[in-house]
């Protein structure tokens, strides 16, 4: 592949199909048919098969379009938006781009930098709206070295000296930058504007993101056009595009920033019926048009991400002949169940429960961010009370009279299931509702409870051997502890959450211990004397025989509690700076995550909510919007 | 210049200050020649290890004053390399196992098989046989224990072992039945007091006896921290006066105010404020043993007294959680949350009677 290669609609398609969608090899196997891979001699080198395939997809790339590739083409591919209108993305989002794209493109600078889950629309978004302004496109794409390896004699022909990713994408941005594409005839003689788009980073900027700065400086002086860059968000926590780009460098370069959010339910249907009936319409044998029930089990288990929606619809879609009974099969024992769900009530499809079943096939794991998944514990929502008032025969006369006051509405959510998604082991998990439960409480009765829970989450994975055995258990006990003990369920409003400083004060308290070993050897004391008897002490001697490193660390243990004790207000304003500090990310994760709540709460604006909090009054704005673009 | 406490210690079993009967059965111990492994034991602060050195010094001489540092590394059989400090003189090595954690046993066993596989070299004049000194010995692991019983038996010929720890509850019966126990109780009121007014008589000052007995009732008849309070006061004031502040260590007022904290009021808001603190505390070095023992004194001085059996209850239910657990906040704040409640609850009821 080409590095300098101008991806422009066709040629990109073209590219596609040297590749063999990923369908076609089941299709084969399937009517066992294919007259093609017969015809093929083995014996032919791998190198001859490309040149071949290449040749053949060159020159036959016309005839095969009509007749076959219709159906071999992803529909990913086939049904790409082609306008605004088409985009499953929400309309401020794309204004906000076009905006951007339209200022950027008249001052021929800037960079922007586009962030968001996989499968959100963030790549088509752009080119859509490149296409409508008729901008260029000019894509990074990363080499693989391993043509270097294989065969270096073509490679210095080629005029090309080997060199390292990172040095070939400046080379590239650089080159992008300042020279203009030749013009063709074909092009009718339009000057077009370029937009340099980056999705695939070489790695080596993974390891040293600081060499990705250098370049994007030296970018900025001299820059020429627009640069997107458009990066992932992974859930396993370390947000690549925080790494990539810091707050700093993101203000010294002016980089400005557009998170994109899941694609909400509604859109995403209107894209899968849209896509279905289009199908329909053309409907060869082959198609068996998926039912709206379908659709909806699709939509809920791709969690906002269109692209494995569109896969898996296509792939359900499919039937040839020996697949159809496995398929059905799996979908029959889906359907079943989502009709068994839709027959009770209404209401109750919409609820959360919905998303939270899972899809046989193509179903996308669903995740949480931890600052939600925090929240749906500490939240503690239950079903509401007059419903609650209806059901108290039913659920309280399960109970003896003297258990009466441990009677609970039943939960909204599935504790461990919230766990699970959190994408976290239990015992941290516990850290963070430990760290963060009190803010949620306001009876002592009810914090004892929760406490000993607590205590007693953290007794069960305290021995190492068991702890993988008993970690689940852990994290039930506490996180269902919590929510039986939260009696008051009182709408506490929004609460910053802050990660757990127990971490930091253990490995605090191993050091500090661990030093005064060393520094204070010559006394021959067990620590714990040393600790609490001859360390404060020495606090308050003046005793001239100690070294700099011993003054510097008694005054750190010793002295500053002195200090801490004549002021009083001095705790608080620790922590409040240490959880500043925390705060900086969870507000940038509760940032993310109420976008997210947004789009994920897009179906149940007609249910009130239990707790009227401040979260829920922003999304209500968006939810708003989204049933208008219904 | 060093520390009072170091400048004062008696050195021969002859000086010591108290405890003279039990000096005098030990330096009989050395002269009858067949010494066994002892195990000495007492709380922290009654001269355990005053009386240890005395004794080495009685059985070797001066020569075991000559002390080195020494830092070793032992291989376990996992191949992990385990760093640790070690106090020899010619005579003795002196280690703390539990400095090692997990890997206690390989410590034990490298170490006392490397002194006991060296013989003395003049036997004629010196004794046949090396020490060891474990101390904190109650700390070390149910598998580290097992494993001395039996290293203990094998080297018999060369090394004789000397354990030292705050209480035999944690000792398993096996070492306690190899060693000849001696029980080192702290030092009444009188003899600290009388110990404080030699030190300073020998630092030149007076010490008036109202000061002396206000500070050993103050340390709880710790001699050391005795001594290291006399020393403070010192710094703080001299000429002493007779009602003179005595200095109190940091992290214990702290901790008196956490638990006046407690007291005053009993909301969730307040229970994260006193985690706040006990955070605090812990960085400072405190032990969480300590914190919920020293708490709970406070705590108790604060409460009524029909309240005091059932603080006490829970206090040991959640003691030994925290020494079972693994992470001491969460123990730790569920007994000051039980503690909430239940002084809440005592102080509503108190309420409604008055009301009646």
């Amino acid at each position: 592949m080409n590095k300098l290669s101008v991806a422009d609609k066709a040629t990109e398609r073209r590219a596609n199909h040297w590749v063999d969608p990923s369908f076609i090899d089941l299709r084969e196997e399937c009517s066992s048919l294919s007259g093609r891979r017969n015809g093929n001699p083995v014996l032919c080198s791998k190198a001859e098969m490309k040149k071949k395939r290449k040749r053949e997809a060159s020159a036959s790339y016309l005839l095969k379009e009509s007749s076959q590739l219709d159906q071999n083409e992803p529909w990913v591919e086939k049904y790409s938006p082609r306008s605004q209108a088409e985009l499953a993305v929400h309309k401020k989002k794309i204004e906000e781009v076009e905006k951007w794209i339209r200022v950027h493109t008249n001052t021929k600078s800037g960079i922007l930098l586009l962030t968001g889950p996989s499968g959100c629309g963030k790549t088509a978004t752009v080119r859509v709206l490149s296409l409508e302004m008729g901008l260029r496109v000019q894509e990074w794409i990363s080499p693989t070295n391993l043509e270097a390896y294989s065969s270096s004699h073509e490679w210095r022909m080629n005029g090309f000296s080997s060199s390292s990713q990172s040095s070939q994408f400046q080379d590239f941005l650089l080159r992008a930058n300042k020279y203009n594409c030749l013009k063709m005839a074909g092009d009718g003689g339009v000057t077009h504007s370029k937009l340099i788009l980056v999705e695939d980073l070489p790695n080596q900027f993974y390891r040293q993101p600081g060499a990705l700065h250098e370049i994007l400086r030296g970018f900025v002086r001299t820059s020429q056009c627009p640069l997107v860059f458009i990066v992932s968000d992974s859930l396993s926590g370390d947000s690549s595009s925080r790494f990539l780009f810091p707050k700093d460098i993101q203000e010294e370069l002016g980089i400005s920033s557009i998170s994109f959010n899941p694609v909400a339910p509604t859109a995403m249907m209107k894209v899968l019926t849209c896509i279905s009936t289009q199908e329909a319409a053309k409907s060869c044998r082959s198609v068996c048009v998926p039912d709206q029930t379908l659709l909806e089990t699709l939509c809920s288990g791709s969690s906002g991400d269109i692209r494995s929606a569109i896969n898996s619809l296509q792939f359900s879609c499919l039937s040839t002949d020996s697949c159809t009974s496995v398929e059905t099969g799996l979908w029959r024992t889906k359907k079943d169940r989502s009709l068994c769900r839709a027959g009770s009530t209404t209401s109750q499809r919409k609820k959360k429960s919905k998303q939270e079943e899972e899809l046989a096939i193509g179903g996308k794991d669903a995740s949480l961010f931890l600052f939600r998944a925090l929240g749906k514990i500490l939240h503690c929502k239950r079903e509401k009370h007059e419903r609650a008032d209806g059901a108290e025969g039913g659920c309280g006369r399960g109970l003896p009279s003297h258990l009466l006051h441990h009677h609970r509405a039943a939960l909204l959510v599935d504790p461990e299931l919230v766990v699970e998604r959190s994408h976290m082991s239990g015992e941290f998990f516990s850290l963070y509702l430990h760290q963060n439960y009190l803010d949620f409480f306001c009876e002592v009765e009810d914090v004892e409870r929760a406490s000993e829970y607590l205590s007693d989450a953290d007794l069960l994975t305290a021995d190492w051997m068991n702890r993988s055995v008993l970690g689940d258990y852990g994290s039930s006990v506490a996180t269902r502890g919590l929510l039986h003990s939260n009696s008051q369920q009182a709408s506490v409003g929004f609460r910053a959450l802050h990660k757990p400083s127990w971490l930091l004060v253990n490995k605090k308290h191993w050091e500090n211990c661990v030093a005064a070993q060393s520094l204070f050897r010559s006394f021959c004391l067990t620590p714990v004397s040393l600790q609490t008897e001859l360390l404060p002490y020495l606090a308050k001697l003046t005793n001239p025989m100690r070294n700099q490193d011993q003054i510097t660390f008694i005054q750190d243990v010793g002295q500053m509690s002195l200090r801490r004790f004549s002021s009083r207000l001095k705790p608080e304003a620790l922590t409040d700076k240490e959880s500043g500090e925390l705060e900086m990310d969870s507000e940038e994760e509760e940032k993310e995550v109420k976008e997210a709540g947004g789009a994920e709460e897009g179906l149940p604006a007609s249910q009130p909510q239990p707790t009227l909090n401040q979260v829920l009054l922003e999304d209500e704005d968006l939810i708003i919007e989204e049933y208008i673009s219904d | 210049m060093s520390l009072w406490v170091d400048k004062y210690r008696p050195s021969s079993l002859g000086k010591v200050d108290f405890h003279k009967e039990q000096a005098a059965q030990l330096k009989k111990l050395v002269q009858c020649g067949d010494f066994p492994h002892l195990l000495v034991y007492g709380p922290s602060g009654a001269g355990k290890k005053t009386r240890i050195m005395c004794l080495l010094r009685e059985l070797y001489g001066p020569g075991v004053e000559k002390l080195r540092i020494e830092h070793q590394t032992i291989v376990a059989p996992s191949k992990k390399k385990i760093e640790i400090n070690t106090i020899a003189s010619n005579y003795h090595l002196e280690v703390n196992p539990s400095d090692a954690g997990n890997q206690d046993r390989v410590v034990i066993q490298e170490l006392i098989k490397t002194v006991a596989q060296s013989q003395q070299i003049q036997s004629s004049t010196q004794r046949d046989f090396k020490v060891v000194l474990l101390t904190e010995v109650d700390r070390l692991t149910k598998d580290a224990q097992h494993a001395l019983r039996r290293t203990m038996e094998k080297y018999m010929a060369t090394c004789r072992l000397i354990l030292c720890s705050t209480s035999t509850s944690k000792v398993i019966g096996p070492i306690r039945s190899r060693c000849l126990a001696i029980r080192v109780p702290l030092p009444s009121i009188e003899e600290v007091c009388s110990v404080l007014t030699s030190v300073c008589k020998k630092e030149g000052l007076v010490l008036p006896p109202e000061l002396a007995k206000q500070i050993s009732e103050k340390s709880g008849r710790n001699l050391r921290k005795a001594l290291l309070m006399c020393e403070a006061c010192r710094v703080q004031q001299y000429p002493f006066s007779v009602d003179q502040d005595v200095p109190e260590t940091d992290w214990e007022v702290y901790l008196r105010e956490t638990a006046n904290a407690i007291v005053s009021q009993q909301t969730p808001q307040r229970l994260l404020e006193v985690r706040a603190r006990l955070y605090e505390l812990l960085t400072h070095c405190i032990p969480p043993e300590i914190i919920m023992k020293c708490l709970v004194k406070e705590l108790l001085n604060n409460c009524d007294g029909q309240l005091k059996t059932e603080v006490a209850h829970i206090a040991a239910y959640y003691e030994h959680r925290l020494q079972l657990g693994s992470k001491a906040i969460y123990h730790l704040e569920a007994f000051t949350a039980k503690f909430m409640a239940i002084y809440k609850k005592f102080m509503e009821d108190g309420l409604d009677a008055m009301m009646f």
